[in-house]
């Protein structure tokens, strides 16, 4: 006998929800996974009206059905915002071609703008040209940096001032276990916040300055599997990119504990999302003890925040491995006196967060309690890239320092193929070795 | 739930709580020689074996063979089982003599769960007393022991209480079944938490609890549900005995497992009363004077095999660091040390506190619903707030009827 549906009580149930496992047919699975994202909306106060707010399209499945299941409730609701559809094209051969005529359709069918930008527009190189010049070993930092800024840099071209992004609560539990297993408590404060945005250009004059965009992840409680049900069962076009980078480690061993997870309980991938929110207010140096969670923006700037295939790529010197040996390195240095504090930023390090402590001050603690120390982690200064403008927490942002270093060993032109190629290749690394410090820590 | 028989002992267990495993100190370990568990524990130590036939000397005493490497260092027996010794007595500095008063024992009571850390602990604190006992002629505190009796696990069948007493003769013990909490404590909440309760103690405790644990649906939400009830007896105990504080045998990898099974149920906002040494929430400190030491350093932990069915969120936390101790132990200490540095958020005195775990729950935060992740679109759902108050993650495991 066919079993109804759980919400309607009518219809026959065609659809188990992942989330909770009820059983529900198709117009009310639809109702009940679009009214939710509604609420993350309205409950967040995330659209004003009048707004005009750019789709991170990438073609894949979770910004597809962000910009259907946007469309269907501007209309519905009536929240009187402007979509339209940003992409970024790499400029890498046949990569993009097949998900970039994806986006076009959807654009077609949605009856939205499309922009598409390629890196050679944002960043006068595409990856081709880049992989042309450093090799295929060191082009991985190049394309993770650059992906990065790629749509707040698109958006500013656009005048937009917000961009939404397909992340998904999947992409936020992962990184929320990922950054717990690196130690990175203020990623991790940061990466729960619906809203991530890159203020501070108050002062700056340029309207065009991409240092003031707001970015946003409505779909950041939405579970995967429902956001692939949905697309299926609403036949979205959708083109499945396999990332051509593969995950590093800590991000890969988080996301099958999350899998694990789910299978043992349906609700924990919400439940590992609230746990992040809620740790995000306990994070040292968080507003107030609201960590962002609660007030609409956080400060975000060259980050990293999960979900294959979308707008991001990978750290550099997030292996596990690596990890591992730097953290032993520091555990050996505490046992023979000289403390290194392991802060959050083994990993991703900015200088400010390593603090070299010397014996004696801070090594030797406690005396006569058995408290552990609670060490304040240093808030992390944001400051602006003085060469773009872009949030960076260095005095010349990532991007900048790499585009350096490539403009400074562009070849004049083709023919010229003289110059000591050993050599040019020595300072290409040695721009790439700059980055992966900053991303690594002293 | 139905309670199965132990293929072991013939005893009634529940399914996830296996015979010789108790919730708070989930991994298995059968036969103990308590005067030895150093070097037995050092003998079987798993993955880092120097080999048998390479006789590398003690890096330490460079004189013994060693017979362990630990964090890249290999050691002999002995200087293993002082490694061990001095990981625990630097975690309890305020123990010394020096800082006890002469006109009043100091009293903390050790959650013994007869696991091989728990058992260590056993071990080190008797050494730690007799140590000041012989320099001073007195000791900086006193240790009382208790253990739990779950349902069904019946750990007690060899008279393990009784072989530990004959070990270490100088601590005060007592075994108490799960069920007393609902006699210990006059917390009303708890008891509303049984389904179906004819009103006024007409049940009687192991009623009670039986009846709460049959009523859950999932084997996360039993494991957790006891593990939660267990920590709370402890508490209760320790509080009617006079004990300033509660020593729990909790290793590196355990407080790691912790960290990210209690996030993964959603209690990422009680974190810092969970995992680090203090004062807690629940009225007396928390110490885990085993915080330094990672379990694989204890015991060669063997791998359950087990039905995904009854597999716990805990159960996939254990499996998980077993895997990431054997290659990055680092790691895991640090999520141990990253989680010490949430900050613990202050409670004022009058907060409500959940009925189930008794952690405070700030700003009113009931239940499952009212935040952006909430599946129902909200604010109907909130007018409704009888019955029990549940923390978020204590909700998961006891689901309440929101519409009454
Ligand atoms: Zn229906
Ligand atoms: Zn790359
Ligand atoms: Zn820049
Ligand atoms: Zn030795
Ligand atoms: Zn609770």
């Amino acid at each position: 006998m066919p079993k109804p549906c759980a919400n309607c009580a009518t219809n026959t149930a065609a659809i188990v929800r992942p989330k909770d496992r009820s059983a529900l047919c198709k117009p009310c699975f639809f109702t009940i996974f679009e009214t939710e994202i509604h609420h993350t909306i309205t409950s967040t106060n995330l659209f004003a009206r009048g707004e005009r707010i750019a789709i991170g399209a990438s073609g894949g499945k979770d910004s597809t059905v962000l910009a259907s299941v946007l469309k269907t409730l501007n209309e519905r609701y009536d929240y009187g915002v402007d979509l339209i559809l940003l992409s970024i094209d790499e400029g890498i051969k046949g990569y993009r071609d097949d998900s970039l005529e994806t986006v076009k359709q959807n654009a077609k069918e949605y009856g939205m703008e499309l922009t598409i930008l390629g890196y050679r527009e944002l960043y006068g190189w595409t990856m081709d040209q880049v992989v042309e010049q450093v090799g295929k070993k060191g082009n991985c930092t190049y394309c993770g940096v650059f992906r990065r800024q790629a749509l707040d840099r698109g958006a500013a071209r656009l005048g937009v001032k917000h961009v939404v992004t397909g992340h998904n609560a999947d992409d936020v539990a992962e990184t929320v276990l990922m950054n717990l297993l690196r130690g990175d408590l203020p990623r991790l404060s940061r990466t729960t916040s619906i809203v991530t945005s890159t203020p501070s250009a108050a002062s700056s004059t340029d309207p065009n300055s991409h240092t003031n965009i707001k970015r946003s992840k409505p779909l950041k409680y939405a579970y995967e599997k429902e956001i692939v049900l949905y697309a299926l069962h609403k036949n979205l076009t959708y083109f499945s990119t396999e990332c051509i980078y593969s995950p590093e480690a800590f991000r890969g061993s988080a996301r099958a504990l999350i899998k694990n997870l789910e299978r043992v309980r349906p609700s924990a991938i919400l439940d590992v999302v609230r746990s992040g929110e809620d740790m995000a207010k306990l994070c040292p140096g968080s507003d107030e003890g609201c960590g962002g969670a609660c007030s609409n923006s956080v400060p975000v700037a060259e980050e990293e925040e999960g979900g294959c295939g979308s707008s991001n790529g990978r750290t550099a010197g997030g292996e596990m491995a690596g990890v591992e040996k730097q953290l032993a390195q520091n555990e050996v240095a505490a046992e023979t006196g000289l403390e290194i504090e392991i802060t959050s930023n083994g990993t991703n390090g900015t200088k400010t967060n390593a603090v070299p402590v010397v014996n004696g001050k801070k090594g030797k603690k406690n005396k006569g309690q058995s408290q552990p120390a609670r060490k304040a982690v240093p808030k992390q200064v944001m400051g602006q890239c003085k060469k773009c403008g872009y949030l960076s927490s260095q005095e010349v942002c990532k991007a900048c320092t790499l585009l350096d270093g490539l403009n400074k060993n562009r070849p004049k032109n083709s023919i010229e193929v003289g110059y000591d190629e050993a050599q040019e290749d020595a300072k290409l690394n040695d721009a790439i070795s700059e980055v992966k410090k900053l991303e690594v820590g002293p | 739930m139905r309670a199965y028989d132990c293929q072991d002992c013939g005893g009634a267990a529940f399914p996830e709580i296996h015979h010789h495993q108790q919730p708070w100190l989930p991994f298995r370990y059968s036969t103990v020689d308590y005067q030895n568990i150093l070097s037995v524990s050092a003998g079987t130590m798993p993955g880092k074996h120097v080999d048998d036939g390479a006789s590398e000397p003690c890096r330490r005493c460079k004189e013994n063979t060693a017979v362990l490497v630990v964090r890249s260092e290999p050691l002999c027996r002995d200087c293993f089982t002082r490694y061990v010794h001095t990981k625990a007595v630097k975690r309890l500095e305020s123990f010394r003599v020096r800082n006890a008063a002469l006109d009043h024992q100091r009293k903390f009571l050790l959650a013994l769960s007869f696991g091989v850390s728990s058992v260590t602990l056993l071990h080190v604190l008797d050494h730690l007393l007799q140590t000041q006992r012989g320099k001073t002629g007195r000791t900086g505190f006193a240790v009382d022991v208790v253990f739990v009796e779950v349902p069904g696990a019946t750990v007690l069948k060899d008279g393990t209480l009784a072989e530990a007493q004959k070990a270490y003769p100088d601590f005060g013990y007592a075994s108490l079944p799960l069920h007393d909490i609902f006699l210990q404590t006059s917390d009303p909440g708890l008891s509303s938490l049984v389904p179906n309760l004819i009103p006024e103690d007409s049940s009687s405790p192991s009623e009670k609890l039986t009846s709460l644990i049959a009523s859950l649906t999932s084997a996360t939400a039993r494991a957790d549900v006891i593990s939660t009830l267990t920590t709370r007896l402890i508490v209760e105990h320790a509080k009617a005995t006079g004990c300033e504080g509660i020593l729990w045998g909790d290793s590196t990898t355990k407080l790691a497992e912790k960290t990210l099974s209690e996030t993964a149920k959603g209690r990422g906002f009680s974190l810092p009363w969970r995992t680090s040494d203090g004062d807690s929430p629940l009225g007396l400190t928390f110490n885990y004077p085993l915080r330094d030491v990672l379990k694989k350093e204890l015991v060669s932990a063997k791998q359950a095999s087990m039905s995904s069915k009854n597999t716990t969120i805990d159960d996939l936390m254990r499996n998980y660091f077993e895997e990431v101790e054997t290659n990055f132990p680092s790691i895991v200490s640090n999520v141990v040390r990253t989680t010490g540095k949430l900050e613990t958020p202050s409670v004022p005195a009058s907060k409500s506190r959940c009925d189930l775990c008794s952690m405070p729950v700030l700003d009113g935060r009931f239940g499952i619903h009212g935040w952006g992740g909430d599946q129902q679109d909200g604010s109907e759902v909130l007018s409704v707030q009888t019955g029990p108050k549940l923390c978020y993650g204590c909700t998961r495991s006891i689901p309440q009827n929101t519409t009454g």
